[in-house]
């Protein structure tokens, strides 16, 4: 019984990332915007997860989940996927090179990521002609790295409580 | 030096070429795919525009589906916070409506300025006939575009770049169509220029979108003799749009001219698409 248990748990902690993936996507909350700022919870959770618990979140489920937020936010087909997949990328990358994980360690390889997608977000949005609010665009990178640590608190403890 | 070389070059090609644990896909694949979407969304290509129209009513589906618990909450929330503000309102209204016995004084000026815009408005305007109304099915306040979806699309006959009405106020246009949704994009989008007029002073202007800001009017001469609570209506120059539909009214703050808008874009729940196909919207 007790097994059971465990494996239940198991499983169902093994597709919370990518039931919030789904969530954030399709409810069209990859920005969550407060009064006096934003943060990108899609990123900050593709990154995390794909950094410490990469068999959790396929690059096919990002890559769909960027497809369903590029619709539902109303960009052309690709523009979040791609974005999305950079931070996985970076994000796989920096897993394949660390040895030790810690806070500051993933924090500090959260600019990259966030720097490498941002730019390639803005970069097809502007060949696209779209206007964007690039103040905007720049507060709510910096605020998705202020928040990070805080997510990556929440997240680590769901992620204890796989072991 | 070389092994670092080769460490990164490891490290680089397990990371984006090689199929880690449990992948089913090489991340340098996916990410040629969305750049190849990209490409493929940009180009017109009609085909291509049935899958996507397929697609997109499928997503807005379930994101309808998916956001209910949120929507059912911010219901209840919005229902709260207008019960608190009941006693607010009445003081408001009271005020308002004191200020309107007043203004009542002015109701000369006021059918002088219909009257004139009865002559500025084509005949056209008032066919209530070619126009239909849509329910908005999705109103995600995305920060880079301000947009909503609505219920109907190419199976009535919905085409880009008709304009969007609330009640009889105008406050947006469609951009996108599928079979059974549209994307409105809304006048305070930053990709939004409409061709407007303002009245009494007869002054053209494009009113300009910038995102959660008011819109604001530009290309107007220095000196415009537009004032505080002047009317702003489409122009329907270049055959855009109709002639005559309110927006707003004008409002100088630090010589910039905003637009207070009729509608309060939070509380639409229905819309109405005037299906009149300009010269210019085909």
């Amino acid at each position: 019984m007790s097994y059971i248990f465990k494996e239940g748990k198991f499983k169902i902690l093994s597709l919370f990332p990518l039931f919030l993936l789904f969530f954030i996507s399709l409810n069209g909350n990859a920005i969550i915007d407060f009064k006096f700022f934003s943060i990108n919870i899609l990123y900050i959770v593709v990154y995390f997860w794909v950094l410490r618990k990469p068999e959790s979140l396929g690059y096919g489920f990002i890559f769909l989940a960027g497809i369903i937020s590029d619709v539902v936010i109303g960009f052309p087909l690709g523009i979040n996927a791609l974005s999305l997949l950079i931070v996985a990328g970076v994000a796989a990358y920096i897993r394949v090179l660390t040895v030790r994980v810690t806070l500051l360690t993933d924090w500090i390889s959260f600019i990259p990521a966030l720097l490498v997608a941002n730019l390639i977000y803005f970069l097809s949005l502007y060949s696209l002609n779209y206007e964007i609010d690039y103040f905007y665009f720049l507060t709510n990178s910096i605020f998705t790295f202020i928040f990070y640590p805080i997510l990556w608190g929440v997240f680590s403890i769901i992620l204890n409580l796989y072991k | 030096m070389n092994t670092q070389r080769d460490d990164v070059g490891i490290a680089i090609r397990s990371a984006l070429l090689v199929k880690g644990t449990k992948q089913k896909f090489s991340l340098l694949v996916l990410v040629l795919l969305s750049i190849l979407l990209i490409f493929i969304d940009s180009l017109d290509i009609k085909k291509f525009k049935h899958i996507r129209s397929f697609i997109k009513d499928t997503i807005y589906r379930g994101s309808v589906i998916v956001s209910a618990p949120s929507r059912t909450f911010a219901y209840f929330k919005d229902n709260a916070t207008e019960h608190f503000d009941i006693y607010r309102s009445y003081q408001a209204l009271k005020e308002q409506n004191q200020a309107m016995k007043n203004n009542i004084v002015n109701s000369d000026f006021l059918k002088l300025e219909n009257k004139q815009l009865k002559q500025l408005i084509n005949d056209e305007a008032n066919l209530p006939t070619t126009l239909i109304s849509a329910r908005v099915m999705l109103d995600k306040q995305s920060p880079y575009l301000n947009s909503f979806i609505i219920n109907v699309g190419g199976n009535k006959k919905v085409k880009n770049g008709m304009a969007v009405l609330h009640n009889e106020n105008f406050i947006g246009r469609i951009v996108d169509v599928n079979f059974f949704s549209s994307r409105v994009l809304l006048i305070t989008d930053l990709n939004s220029k409409i061709p407007i007029i303002v009245e009494p002073s007869a002054r053209h202007a494009i009113l300009s979108g910038h995102g959660s800001n008011l819109p604001t009017l530009e290309y107007l001469p220095e000196v415009h003799g537009i004032k505080d609570g002047d009317k702003v209506y489409t122009s329907g120059r270049e055959g855009i749009f109709s002639t005559g539909i309110a927006i707003g009214e004008a409002k100088i703050e630090k010589n910039i001219i905003k637009v207070l808008l009729f509608s309060d874009f939070d509380q639409i729940t229905f819309v109405n698409i005037d299906l009149r196909e300009r010269k210019n919207n085909k």
